[in-house]
């Protein structure tokens, strides 16, 4: 027999009412987003008993914005050298973190520019297993007086690759370049 | 015009107007002959075939529940390949499916013609249909379209591809029936059907892989209980660890996926309702040596060429890795109309929860917080009203309201919180006559959607953007029948999208490729012209379609890297940016399956894409590459213990991609490759239980390649030489009917 059942209807229907209610996708501005970031490295190097400190600073760490302070290095000084990481954003200090995690950080330094052959940079700390960190250093700057050159400092993660103190890994977490300004 | 199939002999015809038919040259003895027509109940009946005529006549009761689809209803059975479509379809039945249980969806689809895939790993795949993937393809899972991340190229579709009792591929634009997003195709994967009327039936499967020590299990059982109701409950497993290349091991390449899916039904006169419920759950890890800082460090793992680190294998999943569950519920219900016609009403609700767990996390434990989550719940309600036949016309009209919402989880932020509404309404009919089809149909969809993204998209306060976007999809096409052995089918059909969420507002660097992406917030909608012609023979001996193709894109929404790359804090990415142009996809792919001597049979298919932007005849990226696959297949004498024993040797020759832009990728495409894979398979009848079983050697001589659109070639091989044993047990009434 043919005979029209709508009742049948009624049950997709009510799962529907039931399921769909109410449902906001509006963002919460404090809670989304806390993507973690670098956003500053800020070198510091002092000699004969000054010390100034440079930044690069990415606010939103996106480069929307980076800006790279030049270094301003006397002919013929050692500097010793420190680094701190920030994550403004997330109000983080990240450097600590780099002091924690030692053992799978390093720094590399690597002088460019016209006047490269005159910076040298070697790392003073170490880790617990006597390899280089990084996070302090010593610069020189040759004699010979102005010139114009530049620093790159990278920061290595090493996770899967074992860390053997010469090579960098493929996660790079910090590439910055200064330039550098001898007087 | 009722089919008239026989399925054991892969021989069928058609009915004349008046309903009469004739067959010739049947082998003497017992042959099961099956009576099909749009929109009644298949009858089959069992003849015995003697000397001289032999009258076989039967009624069809109008009882079958609705059409299905514009798809003639049903089933491999060569000879319905003539008539199927109008369209381009490709079918993995359930025999061609115990073939290939336990690969992923994708590696199972990649057996078809035209369909290829985009692989991030051995644990990643996405289905490629005639060069187009992700938000250009729709994926209808038990009779809902799937709603998951679909815009990533390393999220694959969340679909336990245990649970299919048949997969239907839609080669081109099908946007009247599927609405929004089918330009590139639709992939259909239907469970079994219910057990009305039977007592427990179900299955086991058991599946091992070598290359991966990957180990799936599946479960199925049903029943009918009394005359109005039936279950299902079907559940599967699987473990992998890490695959190998020839020379290396692809470390935290495992994955784990557990799946649930139940599915009850009620039916009485021509009513009846299925509440359908799945859960589908995986971790998948990803290479950890793609996993890299800035463009500098993919620049020298692509010089070096192979993993900086000898990874050993393991079992264990670290980050980064993904974790998925999506869930489904369905309700489905219809009735007859005093009419005659049939009246559907199907609500579903999904949810789609993933999280991406990145490498190293400073603040927290990589394994257990997410770099970024993502929520998606997705509502829709469909209705359609099934036509009956009337004078030779048949087809469907509906309508559909979907609703979405997709939230952030505390951490991370890759792509913006949004809601959408979409709206659609539209008609599709069919004139059949014995020698000619013809379909035609029209569809409308309005979407609705608000997006929540950063001012200007990397930072600023959260604003609201509000879009809409609204067009019409049509589709003509022919199915002509000059003789009985072969059919030609063509087809124009039109289909759109509304930009996605991330080709809009995605802002930041793609880990992996190292590159900087940003969303553009002017993007208008993609829209697709596809013609398609279908060349189709089906004889006793030799079976073959062809098909040719053009998709022309108006808008076509891709990444188009800037002049100037992006300096940031942690080193220079190379920019890309979402762009529109117009492009033009064409190509060829198609297949030929013959009896060459007794019982050797031989098989080919193969696929060419060519995709090119109008304006500057720039090849266009990510593009597969041509292939080609080749195979011989020997039957085996039937014995009362063994049968359907078959080997089988396939060639499967991948050409290099030479059709790229200049200057846009990191790498050049790498060198074509061939593989050979050998199997065989059979069923082996213990008391009443059959059981098949099948062993598989793929990538025989271990030969070391990469595919073009392997998202890992630049770091890693993909993986090597790769031993299967699969084995399946049915239980319950068998294919013959007889109880076992």
């Amino acid at each position: 027999m043919k005979y029209l059942d709508t009742r049948i209807f009624v049950l997709p229907l009510l799962f529907i009412v039931l399921l769909a209610g109410c449902d906001s996708t509006d963002p919460d501005p404090e809670g989304v987003g806390e993507e973690e970031l670098i956003t500053r490295l800020a070198v510091t190097l002092s000699a004969n008993g000054q010390s100034v400190t440079y930044e690069a600073n990415d606010p939103d760490g996106d480069g929307t914005n980076l800006q790279i302070e030049t270094m301003v290095l006397q002919s013929g000084t050692t500097y010793s050298g420190s680094i701190a990481v920030f994550d403004d954003v997330n109000g983080e200090d990240v450097g600590e973190e780099i002091a924690d995690e030692d053992d799978e950080h390093q720094f590399f330094f690597i002088p460019g520019g016209p006047a490269a052959a005159r910076l040298s940079v070697v790392a003073t700390d170490q880790d617990e297993n006597g390899l280089p960190v990084g996070l302090s250093f010593q610069l020189t700057v040759a004699g010979g007086g102005s010139g114009t050159a530049s620093l790159q400092i990278i920061l290595s993660h090493f996770d899967d690759a074992p860390k053997d103190g010469v090579n960098r890994s493929d996660e790079t977490d910090i590439d910055v370049t200064f330039p550098v300004t001898i007087q | 015009m009722v089919q008239v199939v026989l399925p054991d002999l892969g021989r069928g015809t058609l009915t004349n107007h008046e309903g009469f038919y004739r067959m010739t040259g049947l082998p003497l003895g017992s042959v099961l002959v099956e009576y099909r027509f749009i929109g009644y109940e298949p009858v089959q009946r069992k003849i015995l075939v003697e000397g001289g005529e032999n009258e076989l006549n039967v009624v069809l009761s109008e009882t079958r529940y609705g059409l299905n689809e514009a798809v003639v209803s049903a089933e491999s059975q060569a000879d319905v390949m003539l008539t199927r479509s109008t369209r381009s379809i490709a079918v993995l039945d359930t025999r061609e499916l115990e073939d290939l249980r336990g690969q992923t969806l994708g590696g199972m689809l990649a057996e078809l013609p035209g369909v290829t895939t985009l692989t991030t790993g051995p644990s990643i795949s996405k289905p490629v249909i005639r060069g187009l993937h992700s938000q250009r393809i729709v994926v209808v899972n038990a009779g809902v379209q799937q709603e998951g991340q679909q815009w990533g190229g390393e999220h694959a579709p969340e679909i336990d591809p245990f649970s299919a009792g048949r997969v239907e591929v839609i080669r081109g634009a099908a946007g009247v029936e599927y609405g929004v997003g089918a330009i590139g195709g639709v992939v259909r994967i239907e469970p079994e059907e219910l057990p009305f009327e039977e007592p427990v039936t179900g299955s086991v499967s058991a599946n091992a892989f070598s290359n991966n020590r990957h180990g799936a299990l599946s479960a199925a059982v049903g029943r009918g209980q009394g005359q109005h109701w039936a279950w299902r409950v079907q559940g599967s497993a699987r473990k992998a660890g890490d695959s190998r290349t020839p020379d290396h091991v692809i470390g935290n390449s495992g994955f784990q996926e557990t799946d649930l899916a139940g599915t009850l039904g009620w039916r009485h006169g021509q009513s009846g309702f299925r509440l359908h419920a799945s859960h589908f759950g995986t971790t998948l890890g990803l290479f950890s040596g793609a996993h890299i800082g800035n463009f500098d460090d993919l620049v020298r793992a692509i010089e070096r060429g192979e993993p900086a680190v000898d990874f050993e294998f393991t079992y264990d999943i670290d980050a980064p890795k993904q974790e998925i569950r999506h869930d489904l519920v369905s309700l489905s219900a219809h009735t007859g109309l005093p009419t005659g016609d049939w009246i559907e009403v199907q609500a579903g609700f999904q949810s789609n929860r993933r999280a991406e767990f990145d490498a190293h996390r400073r603040f927290g434990d990589p394994d257990k917080d997410p770099a970024f989550s993502l929520d998606l719940r997705t509502w829709s309600l469909d209705t359609r009203v099934r036509q009956r036949p009337r004078s030779n016309v048949t087809g469907n009209v509906g309508a559909s309201v979907t609703t979405q919402g997709n939230k952030n989880g505390e951490s991370g932020f890759l792509i913006p919180n949004f809601r959408s509404t979409t709206v659609s309404a539209f008609a599709h009919e069919m004139w059949v006559t014995d020698r000619l089809t013809i379909d035609t149909g029209i569809r409308y969809d309005y979407r609705w959607q608000r997006a929540f993204p950063k001012e200007n998209l990397s930072s600023g306060p959260f604003v609201r953007r509000t879009t809409t976007y609204s067009d019409v999809s049509a589709v003509l096409g022919i199915i002509w029948r000059p003789l009985d052995h072969w059919s030609f089918a063509s087809n124009l059909g039109r289909a759109w999208r509304p930009p996605g969420i991330n080709e809009l507002y995605n802002f930041g660097v793609h880990h992996g490729t190292a590159q900087f992406e940003s969303g553009n917030p002017d993007l208008r909608k993609e829209r697709s012209l596809n013609f398609d012609a279908t060349l189709r023979h089906v004889s006793q001996r030799l079976t073959l379609e062809f098909s040719a193709y053009r998709n022309a894109m108006n808008g076509f929404i891709f990444l188009f890297p800037e002049s100037e790359p992006r300096v940031t804090i942690r080193g220079t990415f190379p920019a890309f940016r979402y762009v529109q142009r117009d492009v033009v996809l064409r190509g060829l792919d198609g297949f030929v399956d013959a009896q060459l001597v007794g019982r050797l049979r031989g098989h080919a298919s193969a696929s060419i894409v060519r995709g090119r932007e109008t304006d500057t005849d720039l090849d266009l990226i990510d593009m597969p590459s041509d292939r080609i696959r080749t195979g011989l297949e020997f039957e085996m004498r039937e014995r009362s213990w063994l049968s359907d024993m078959s080997l089988h040797a396939d060639v499967e020759a991948v050409a290099r991609q030479d059709r790229f832009p200049e200057g846009v990728d990191f790498a050049p495409p790498p060198d074509g490759y061939t593989l050979v894979h050998v199997g065989a398979s059979g069923t082996w009848t213990r008391g009443s239980v059959p059981v098949t079983f099948s062993l598989d050697i793929n990538n025989l001589f271990d030969v070391s390649y990469r595919d073009y659109l392997s998202r890992f070639r630049y770091f890693i091989d993909d993986p090597g030489r790769n031993v299967s044993v699969r084995m399946y047990i049915p239980f319950g009434p068998d294919r013959n009917g007889n109880n076992t």
